[in-house]
């Protein structure tokens, strides 16, 4: 059964056309793969589903909703359930790893501002609550020893797992990872395929995974979808892909 | 929890709850509540001249103003050279009722507190107001518009007859349990009232920053995209971090108008605008306790300027005319200085002392 679909989704930006025609749908439960050389428009796609853009036509369903209306904001996205990693890291520097997840949790914790004021009863407890919610996040994205550490001042690996584990922390039935690998050592690539994997496994996520680590795509993915120039070239199975001449084409040349 | 509660060394956490507390150890406690009642009782061993009280109780207005520049731009990331012009609006906000209701109403001479409460919400509402233009502008572009507003405040100020032109508005003396406040306890008794009001305030603000509407503030200041991606509304938040930082403003103008017992805008200029936000920096931005020592290195400094340059015109020919130009001079100096030496500002004296006393009695 399909979570997402998305539905001829074009996106111009003047007259540039930064996705054409793009259909794919993201299976519950399972896996699924973008992959396509720079400027594809992989990232504009996950930016179109997470309501940065809004697509020029197309649609984009989940559940009952169409994100691809100019409605949905991605505070209103992150709502329904789909969470987002982002490519380039864009954590709270400022804060600790427990704040940074604690701010997903913003939209649970409901007491208003006299009861934050006073931070007696409701508040305390609700927060006490969430920070459960949080340190569960924490001990399976294996993060206890920078629980207090300001983010700002971590290792690189360590900030995209921080990343991984906020988007987690929003409880989403969705989750998007803009390549969540890039720029690791093969240590730390190594273990995050092993938290993708448990993601999905242990808590039941459906992933929508960026990578350019073809080799990784090929190993944990049930689904691939390439882009190239804003149009999809292949899908299907990692063996159909491998085995698609369009998509060996636009990743080594013609012969 | 551990066996020994008064040192901070050797202890552990076993619940959320305990976790959450302001003071981690009972020393911690102690000390500041010590503090607090000696804050209480001084004045009751110490009798200072009016001149002297007089500027204590100018620190502690000046404390909860930045205490709101603070949690605008401290923790929000939005820079504010208009916030004289929010503590203005809260203080003409009194003066506007003395001109109405006549300056000797009961509701401003007895519900003096609920005076004070609606001019905090007057300063929240023009706080949201100039607010507004943040859903798009960032940065400097929105520092523009926080000084078109005290640009366009000065000017309704000046020419307005309803606001006197300028020219002092009376604001009359208060009644008490004990009867009218007179000229011998005036100062004592705002002391009393504005330390009340900083103790109520900076509880509030250092629960509100362990809560959802305190970490979203600086959410929006670290990245307002990923801010947005994670639920908040990024414009929404900054309008709220305007009005949280009005409201604290109005209280301070309110209580500056009693204190005062007047009116009058020159103490709402751009000028007010840039000491308070050179406060903030020699206090520290982005942390509760450098509201309180901003202001009141600032204000020392200034006294201790004046004195110098009372010495200094013995010395020097008159012509030189050294007391105007000493102000500025060290006043500009000082902030040159910590912004090159100290940006983390005196706060961070404070974080170094503490951890240095932290582990006592152990080295490390």
């Amino acid at each position: 059964m399909p979570l997402l679909t998305v539905t001829d989704v074009t996106l111009t930006f003047g007259g540039l056309n930064a996705l054409s025609h793009v259909s794919m749908t993201f299976e519950e439960g399972l896996i699924t793969s973008i992959i396509g050389p720079n400027g594809a428009g992989k990232t504009s796609l996950l930016n179109c589903i997470s309501g940065f853009y809004h697509p020029t036509r197309g649609d984009i369903t989940f559940g009952e909703h169409d994100l691809s209306l100019a409605y949905f904001s991605p505070h209103q996205v992150s709502v329904l359930g789909i969470a987002r990693a982002f490519q380039n890291l864009e954590l709270f520097s400022g804060m600790s790893v427990l704040d940074n997840l604690l701010l997903a949790r913003h939209q649970n914790l409901k007491y208003n501002l006299l009861q934050a004021l006073v931070y007696f009863g409701k508040a305390s407890r609700i927060e006490a609550e969430n920070r459960a919610y949080v340190e569960e996040v924490i001990d399976f994205m294996e993060l206890e020893p920078y629980r207090h550490k300001i983010v700002g001042n971590l290792s690189y690996g360590v900030q995209k797992r921080v990343e991984v584990a906020r988007a987690l922390t929003l409880g989403p039935k969705l989750l998007l990872l803009d390549e969540p690998m890039a720029g690791m050592n093969i240590e730390e690539k190594e273990d995050m395929v092993r938290f993708i994997g448990d993601i999905q496994q242990e808590r039941d996520i459906t992933v929508a995974l960026i990578e350019h680590d073809l080799g990784i795509v090929m190993d944990i993915s049930d689904q691939i979808y390439v882009l190239d120039f804003g149009e999809l070239i292949g899908s299907g199975t990692p063996e159909e892909v491998a085995n698609n001449p369009k998509v060996i084409e636009a990743y080594i040349g013609e012969e | 929890m551990s066996a020994n509660r008064w040192l901070a060394t050797g202890n552990y956490y076993s619940s959320y709850k305990e976790e959450q507390r302001i003071f981690s150890t009972h020393s911690d406690r102690l000390i500041f509540t010590l503090f607090l009642l000696s804050l209480f009782i001084w004045p009751l061993f110490l009798d200072l001249s009016s001149k002297y009280m007089l500027v204590i109780d100018n620190i502690l207005v000046a404390i909860i103003a930045v205490l709101g520049l603070n949690l605008l731009t401290g923790f929000a990331g939005l820079i504010s050279i208009g916030h004289a012009a929010f503590v203005g609006v809260g203080a003409y906000t009194v003066a506007s009722f003395s001109t109405v209701i006549g300056d000797n109403h009961v509701f401003l001479t007895h519900w003096w507190p609920l005076v004070i409460l609606i001019a905090g919400l007057v300063g929240a509402v023009f706080g949201a107001f100039v607010g507004l233009p943040s859903f798009r502008l960032r940065h400097l572009y929105l520092l523009m518009a926080t000084l078109s507003f005290q640009i366009i405040f000065q000017w309704a100020i000046n020419f307005s007859s309803f606001f006197n032109q300028g020219q002092t508005i009376f604001v009359p003396r208060v009644y008490w349990l004990t009867g009218k406040v007179m000229r011998k306890e005036h100062y004592l008794f705002w002391y009393y009232v504005i330390l009340v009001v900083i103790v109520l305030f900076g509880f509030g603000i250092r629960n509100l920053l362990r809560t959802r509407h305190g970490r979203c503030l600086v959410a929006v200041r670290d990245n307002d995209r990923a801010a947005d991606a994670m639920g908040m509304h990024p414009g929404l938040t900054k309008v709220y971090a305007f009005a949280l930082s009005g409201f604290l403003a109005g209280v301070a103008g309110a209580l500056h108008a009693y204190l005062y017992r007047g009116v009058g805008f020159e103490s709402f200029t751009l000028h007010h605008s840039i000491v308070y936000l050179a406060m903030a920096i020699v206090g520290g931005m982005g942390t509760l306790n450098g509201s309180f020592w901003g202001p009141a290195a600032i204000q020392i400094l200034e006294l201790q300027v004046e004195n110098l340059a009372e010495k200094a015109g013995h010395l020097f020919p008159s012509n030189m005319n050294l007391a105007t130009a000493l102000r500025p001079l060290t006043f500009g100096l000082v902030i040159v200085l910590f912004l090159m030496f100290e940006p983390r500002g005196i706060a961070n004296w404070w974080r170094i002392v503490r951890s240095y006393v932290k582990l006592w009695p152990f080295r490390y």
